[in-house]
């Protein structure tokens, strides 16, 4: 059974894994937290708030997530996005354009809202929910699973895997966060 | 009378000194003919996303000017950027509007509004630091200094006509990925 993963447990993982980017580098801040609200994962973006190395630029749409994502690495920066699935339906053009023919190592914190605990995700009742790992299959963006908090190592795992493939890879965060 | 794209952009060429530019749409063949150089990158295959890019070369590199050369059907397809651009407050941004009323690209059809749509005020009302228009040649030229170096984020909205030239009329160039290449060589972050 899946289980809701701590905010601070996301955050520091998250830390590790722009320290690991970063190397031997100690500009500020350590990285950039690209997000346009997810109801999945608010107790990860209210954390955020208070967090001061890590800087949040809010995005109105996830289109502009993704630019501004490639404006970043064009300039060395760090980055994770943190979306929804409904904003990964809504970006698709601007993932394939920017991530893939564009070759931008984008990595996606993607979180499965109304996911029930007691299916899997292509037994869902939500269509928004079952669609997500077909979608990204069909973009060819490899993705995992963050069932619980022993699953968190996908994090630097898939962040380092859109750096070695130059492209998207993603994370799909099972249940709501706590 | 609107002033011309190309002149605009011959200006721009003339007094960037090392900011980088991000064209879209109709300047990005003038553009790449202006200024053949390694320190642009084209928002290419995602209408729309010029400012969005700029922002993320502003907020990455903060010392260095970045100039987004947008266009106002462009633009319209994620205006919420303007927002996402104030919010974010980049000193460094300067986001040059290429106002002509319609989709040229396309064939000149208009764009929602036409010409009545003000991104002055769109821009003013979201929080950048400062917008204006600027309809003549002349005085483009003698606001160009300040365009290039007043605090961000700035928009100025370019009374232009129809460029010579379209990517659709002109198909040459690099595609987005070599550009990037380049660019984070020139910018050394590579890695």
């Amino acid at each position: 059974m899946p289980e809701s993963i701590p905010a601070p447990l996301i955050i520091d993982t998250l830390k590790d894994t722009f320290r690991e980017a970063r190397g031997t580098s100690t500009r500020e801040p350590l990285g950039w937290i690209l997000s346009v609200p997810d109801t999945h994962q608010k107790t990860v973006l209210a954390a955020l708030d208070k967090e001061r190395a890590l800087r949040v630029v809010t995005c109105a749409t996830e289109d502009e997530a993704n630019a501004v994502a490639a404006g970043l690495w064009i300039g060395g920066e760090p980055c994770v996005l943190m979306i929804q699935h409904a904003g990964l339906y809504a970006s698709v053009n601007t993932l394939r354009g920017v991530a893939m023919d564009g070759r931008v190592p984008i990595f996606y914190l993607i979180g499965l809202l109304s996911r029930e605990k007691d299916r899997d995700l292509k037994d869902s009742r939500h269509s928004m929910v079952r669609f997500a790992e077909p979608l990204l299959d069909t973009f060819g963006v490899p993705h995992a699973r963050l069932e619980g908090p022993d699953d968190v190592h996908r994090i630097p795992e898939y962040y380092r895997l859109s750096r070695e493939r130059r492209g998207p890879t993603a994370v799909l965060v099972g249940l709501e966060t706590i | 009378m609107a002033m011309k794209p190309e002149e605009v952009l011959r200006a721009i060429a003339a007094a960037r000194g090392d900011a980088i530019c991000v064209p879209t749409m109709t300047t990005s063949p003038a553009w790449r003919t202006i200024a053949p150089d390694d320190l642009s990158v084209g928002c290419t295959g995602f209408m729309g996303g010029a400012s969005s890019l700029g922002l993320g070369l502003a907020l990455a590199m903060p010392k260095r000017r970045v100039v987004v050369f947008d266009g106002d059907g462009s633009l319209l397809m994620q205006l919420g950027s303007l927002a996402t651009i104030a919010g974010a407050r980049p000193r460094n941004l300067t986001h040059l509007l290429f106002k002509n009323g319609v989709y040229h690209t396309s064939g000149a059809q208009e764009i929602p509004g036409g010409l009545s749509v003000d991104f002055v005020e769109m821009a003013k009302g979201a929080g950048y630091r400062k917008a204006y228009a600027v309809t003549d040649f002349d005085d483009f030229k003698r606001r160009l200094p300040s365009m290039l170096s007043d605090e961000g984020p700035l928009l100025v909205e370019l009374h232009t006509g129809l460029a010579d030239k379209t990517p659709m009329t002109d198909r040459g160039g690099l595609s987005f990925n070599q550009q990037i290449d380049n660019l984070r060589k020139r910018l050394d972050t590579a890695g």
